[in-house]
């Protein structure tokens, strides 16, 4: 009897293990798969931000103080490794971005370039994709990370191998207002 | 935080209720199956039995029918419900926008990529269909992506994409099954009873304890149908409440729903593609015209002035 007793005792034991475990590493892999879903798109606007500066450049017959901003900008996210760097670098990036936005809204000829809408409509796109993929990731992060601290989960998972989750954050210098240079 | 664990709060209680939904489901095809067999039994033998053979027969049949008819729906649903709306595939090179803003309503829902269709109509509307995230479709049509601005695509968008992120399809489509095969059942009770009213002369007099349950039969027959139809319109109304709300949790943007629905709803209009059994999936009804007195019990969404009083007080 008290044998059969101990031996409830460790299977209900093990299901909890094994029920804990998959749970963190669904939630492990989410986070996981949240930040590569940031990085596809960071990549996707550096490829995206040369052509842009391109067709501007095509379009207004002469380079601008806002598109060497951009470049610069565009070039030092490039060269950042690593959230801790890529946050702060993403972060200007995006304000130099929407200057360039700014610029596009402000020339009349460049509105009405289909190359350059085609090209804007990708950046909004882009852009907005971050955010959103940002978003995601942070809030999986949250739940990830909450669900490893919880009772009784907390018990099991460090000795799982379950460490804490990072956050992913682009200081606000997001709230800034672009400034738009015209000549 | 709250963003992602509400959608999928959302997802874990549909997944619920639909399981609840499934047993209950067949639980009342069974109990009427066997219902109908234990009154046709009492019908024809003069001794009165509780347990009846012919009753467990029938229930058995009708709660196989009513799986089978679940499973069914739940596998060729979504391929109906697209080819009855008359929608055609688009690539990110027909639809750039429309193409760019589901991608990143997806990514804000963390689901995969849904597969686009577009309505060849200049009416505004839109829809979702497919019972789990991997199988997923957004329909809208031409007149929609013509129409709206990029905010305003994008709330809809988000509607569509929280429709998919809650699983509400799989969960409306068994409330469908359920509401249709209670129909079925009510109107073969209705048409069982006719015919046996016709030889009970004959047949044998005095049963009146008989007598009480096939006017109860009848009664049932007749309101369970409504009722359920009514609880299927309840539960599809708090979806749309709901598919607003998620909209705005992918957004962050609930001035672009909004302004979409104010102007969906100015020119909502029934079209090709549309019929009654397709009506409730659009994002505004396009046939029925939804007033504050039908909201209240018959339609399938809620009032459009109303939704949108509801997303201000998200911070509209």
């Amino acid at each position: 009897m008290t044998t059969w007793i101990v031996v409830g005792i460790v299977v209900l034991i093990g299901l909890w293990l094994i029920m804990t475990y998959n749970g963190l590493v669904g939630g492990r892999t989410q986070t996981q798969t949240a930040w590569s879903q940031i990085d596809v798109q960071l990549k996707r606007r550096h490829d995206l931000i040369p052509n842009l500066v391109q067709v501007v450049k095509d379009a207004m017959g002469y380079e601008q103080e806002t598109l060497t901003k951009v470049v610069q900008a565009r070039n030092n996210a490039v060269a950042a490794s690593g959230p801790a760097q890529a946050g702060p670098a993403e972060a200007a990036l995006s304000v130099a971005t929407r200057g360039l936005m700014g610029l596009v809204e402000s020339y009349p000829q460049l509105k009405a370039n289909d190359n350059v809408k085609a090209l804007q409509e990708e950046l909004v796109s882009t852009e907005n994709k971050i955010a959103f993929a940002r978003q995601f990731y942070n809030d999986s992060v949250g739940s990830y990370n909450t669900r490893r601290q919880t009772f009784p989960a907390v018990l099991a998972a460090a000795s799982l191998g379950f460490g804490p989750a990072e956050l992913f954050a682009m200081p606000d210098s997001e709230k800034e207002v672009p400034k738009v240079a015209l000549r | 935080m709250a963003g992602t664990a509400n959608f999928v709060e959302a997802q874990a209680a549909n997944r619920r209720s639909t399981m609840l939904l499934l047993a209950l489901l067949t639980a009342i095809a069974a109990g009427f199956g066997y219902l109908i067999g234990w009154a046709l039994q009492n019908e024809t033998t003069d001794t009165f039995q509780v347990v009846s053979p012919l009753g467990l027969g029938l229930a058995a049949i009708m709660a196989t029918a009513s799986v089978g008819w679940s499973l069914i729906s739940l596998a060729f649903g979504a391929r109906m419900v697209l080819s009855m709306a008359d929608a055609t595939p688009v690539t990110k090179e027909q639809a750039p926008q429309f193409f760019n803003v589901a991608e990143e309503m997806s990514i804000a829902a963390g689901v995969p990529m849904p597969r686009l269709f577009v309505m060849d109509t200049d009416a505004l509307n839109a829809f979702a269909t497919g019972t789990s995230t991997h199988n997923a479709a957004i329909v809208a049509t031409r007149g929609l992506l013509a129409t709206l601005n990029r905010d305003e695509l994008q709330g809809v968008i988000g509607h569509e994409m929280g429709h998919i992120a809650n699983l509400d399809t799989r969960y409306m489509t068994i409330v469908g099954v359920t509401v249709g095969l209670i129909a079925l059942v009510a109107d073969m009770i209705l048409r069982t009873l006719q015919w046996g009213s016709f030889n009970r002369d004959s047949d044998k007099k005095g049963n009146s304890g008989g007598g009480i349950l096939i006017v109860v039969l009848i009664v049932v027959a007749i309101f369970a149908p409504l009722a359920a139809k009514a609880v299927q319109l309840a539960v599809s109304r708090q979806r749309e409440y709901l598919a607003d709300a998620t909209s705005v949790q992918f957004t962050r943007n609930p001035q672009g729903l909004i302004s979409a629905l104010t102007k969906l709803d100015a020119a909502a209009k029934p079209f090709p593609g549309v019929s009654n059994a397709t009506q409730h999936l659009f994002i505004v009804n396009p046939v029925q015209k939804i007033t504050a007195l039908t909201s209240a019990l018959m339609a399938t969404h809620p009032e459009t002035a109303d939704r949108i009083a509801r997303l201000r007080n998200l911070g509209g």
